[in-house]
């Protein structure tokens, strides 16, 4: 089995890579997660695993990334500073490492108000910057926080996250420069509706030269229908959906809004995959990852490079 | 100032029924100007527990008295002239009133009557918000002086983060994010490329390192 | 145990309030009798929730405030605190159960000022229908059964 990244090698070699998220479930069984890992095989180059995502309370990331593992895919461990201190962040990048683990997405997450769990307490010892530069202390001088020694470092791409249409605007590329330079190897956007917006961003990031220095995954959402699209428009923070999208959605009857939510998916990578300076895409298609299988197909993505062996 | 709300008299009621004789006790420092627990609320709330009490036909007596602060022994000691006649204390201090109180009468029931909340300031007539955690390193000089532990819901140092929406937290459009208010502020000062330095992870031991703090200088002590 | 005679109103007026003045009060307590306490009140804003809440505890079976139209306040804003005030201190006799409407305000109208005697009647038959204040304790029942 190889233990190696494989969103590493594809992006390195100068390829379009290709990732897809996908959440584990809320419940005890494997099979769930290894479905879903087997829907996505062979689309992608490597998968997301979600870490509690909205503080709802879910199998842990690191389980679910472990058994994608032994599937024989390659893992994105999403890690959000929210649930856990130092101790505990560095202790499951070892042992993420440990179980053949190679990509971390070192997020902060939701606050815990929005989940299932509102009375619990909100640890947030680091934040996802720190978080991100400590990984690199660990996978490059093999240190932990505080200057102890590792005996055997990890190994981890690292990733962070990235949202070109939140507030405030001005300081969006100062943040993504602090990831950057805090050892960010690679980042995922939030999903793009607004080209023309993300392409704004993207300039101003290449001005800066951090188009050279990390990898530039766009993201992207299929919707599912035009409730769902004025619901993220109006309802989630940070999400930038243009009006003609949302009319869109709405011109065609509701039996065929998926495939239309799909065809602007592809429509929106095809965008994607001509603007230098964007190295891939990530697809959230939660809890509809049967979907990503077409839309990397349409988008002209298939197949995916075959898996680097060590 | 420490702030905190008064219990809702439910609870509190539930919790003094087993007593017939009570002092509510307020305190004239934070609580007052918060409005909670000073002489005023004290004696509103010994009159409301009073009528309850006729109106449940219960036997109880139910007297009121202010001290200028519940968390300073030398003002707590003059409970030693009153407190006899009570079975228990109603205390409308902050926590460590109803401590200090309870340090200084323990065969007392020393009975909270607050919830006590944050460390902060009277931003307006009627209004208080929070801005203190009390980590015992202060950074505020790093932050324009709005603090990103007390005022960003995520304690973000290195902010903001993407939930903001309008200049506002995504956790409560009440809130404004906090990294809002430091990047206009530092921008003022033209400091902004202080926030593109990496600011490392907070020594959390200043505030809980060695379990409940206490400071004892010497030079103040008898 | 009630301090002194049970009343059926407490009445904290403001003196700026027209026809309020000294010989008014006399006037109104010899009309109204025993029903009322009055309490005249350089502003309507100096009234505190903790006389009102004392009025109710000790004597009233209601109590009231009446203060100057909305924007004739002579100290501007005490009639606005006084609605304040009274709000707080409706809220806290509902939380030990007893009704809202004992405690209330009443704003003099700006083109129709009626003299407190007026005033004071109408608020008498609002609250009547209320009857006795349980928070007076039974006796006070017992008194209206006797037919005090």
């Amino acid at each position: 089995m190889s233990h190696e990244s494989q969103l590493k090698n594809v992006l390195v070699q100068g390829k379009f890579a290709v990732t897809a998220e996908c959440g584990p479930p809320k419940g005890a069984d494997p099979e769930v997660i290894l479905k879903k890992g087997e829907l996505l095989r062979g689309m992608v180059d490597a998968v997301n695993v979600t870490d509690n995502q909205t503080a709802i309370v879910r199998m842990s990331s690191l389980a679910a990334c472990g058994l994608l593992k032994t599937a024989g895919l390659d893992p994105v461990l999403q890690m959000v500073v929210r649930d856990r201190n130092r101790i505990s962040l560095q202790s499951d990048i070892l042992g993420a490492s440990a179980l053949g683990i190679r990509n971390v997405l070192c997020l902060s997450g939701d606050h815990q108000i929005f989940g299932n769990q509102p009375q619990a307490l909100g640890v947030f010892d680091l934040d996802s910057i720190q978080f991100v530069q400590v990984v690199k202390g660990m996978r490059d001088d093999g240190v932990i926080t505080g200057g102890d020694s590792l005996d055997h470092k990890p190994d981890m791409f690292i990733g962070a996250a990235a949202n070109p249409f939140a507030d405030p605007l001005r300081f969006r590329i100062v943040r993504l420069a602090k990831k950057i330079k805090a050892g960010a190897d690679f980042i995922q956007t939030q999903c793009i509706y607004n080209l023309d917006r993300f392409e704004t961003w993207l300039s101003m990031a290449a001005d800066k030269g951090l188009t050279e220095k990390a990898f530039i995954l766009g993201g992207v959402t299929p919707l599912k229908s035009a409730g769902m699209a004025k619901y993220m428009k109006n309802k989630v923070a940070g999400m930038d959906i243009p009006d003609d999208v949302i009319k869109r959605m709405e011109g065609v009857p509701k039996d065929k809004q998926r495939e239309e939510g799909i065809n602007i998916c592809v429509e929106t990578i095809l965008r994607l995959k001509e603007l230098s300076g964007v190295s891939g895409v990530h697809i959230m298609a939660i809890e509809w990852e049967e979907a990503v299988g077409e839309i990397v197909k349409r988008a002209g993505l298939y197949p995916r490079p075959a898996l680097c062996r060590a | 100032m420490i702030t905190g709300e008064q219990k809702p008299v439910r609870e509190i009621r539930r919790m003094i029924a087993p007593y017939k004789r009570i002092l509510v006790l307020g305190c004239g420092s934070c609580v007052a100007e918060c409005a909670s627990g000073g002489e005023k609320e004290t004696a509103m709330l010994a009159s409301a527990l009073r009528m309850a009490a006729r109106m449940n036909d219960e036997d109880v007596v139910i007297e009121e008295m202010t001290l200028d602060r519940q968390c300073v022994m030398e003002f707590v000691i003059q409970l030693d002239k009153s407190i006899d006649p009570y079975d228990a204390v109603l205390s409308l201090g902050c926590g460590a009133g109803v401590q200090a109180v309870a340090d200084m009468y323990p065969e007392v029931p020393i009975i909270p009557g607050l919830n006590t909340e944050f460390l902060g300031e009277t931003k307006a007539q009627g209004v208080w918000a929070e801005t203190c955690l009390g980590c015992g390193d202060c950074m505020l000089y790093d932050f324009g002086g709005i603090c990103p532990l007390a005022r960003c819901s995520k304690q973000i140092l290195n902010g903001p983060c993407g939930g903001s929406v309008d200049g506002k937290c995504e956790v409560n459009p009440d809130i404004p994010c906090a990294w809002q208010l430091i990047i206009d502020r530092l921008d003022k000062f033209g400091a902004l490329d202080r926030l593109e330095e990496i600011y490392p992870p907070k020594d959390w031991s200043t505030k809980q390192g060695g379990g409940p703090r206490k400071i004892i200088r010497e030079d103040q002590q008898k | 145990m009630i301090k002194g005679k049970r009343r059926k109103l407490a009445l904290f007026y403001c003196q700026n309030v027209p026809e309020s003045r000294e010989k008014d009060r006399q006037a109104l307590e010899e009309d109204c009798g025993d029903a009322i306490s009055l309490f005249p009140m350089p502003c309507s804003g100096r009234v505190e929730p903790v006389h009102l809440l004392r009025a109710l505890e000790e004597f009233a079976d209601a109590a009231y405030v009446i203060a100057c139209p909305e924007g004739a306040c002579r100290n501007f804003e005490g009639n606005l605190r006084a609605k304040k005030r009274i709000e707080r201190t409706r809220s806290i006799i509902e939380t030990i159960g007893l009704e809202r409407e004992r405690v209330g305000l009443m704003v003099c109208s700006k083109e129709n000022p009626r003299p407190l005697a007026v005033l004071a009647r109408e608020i008498m038959n609002k609250v009547s229908s209320l009857g006795p204040s349980p928070a007076l304790g039974p006796e006070a029942l017992n008194d209206e059964e006797k037919g005090i």
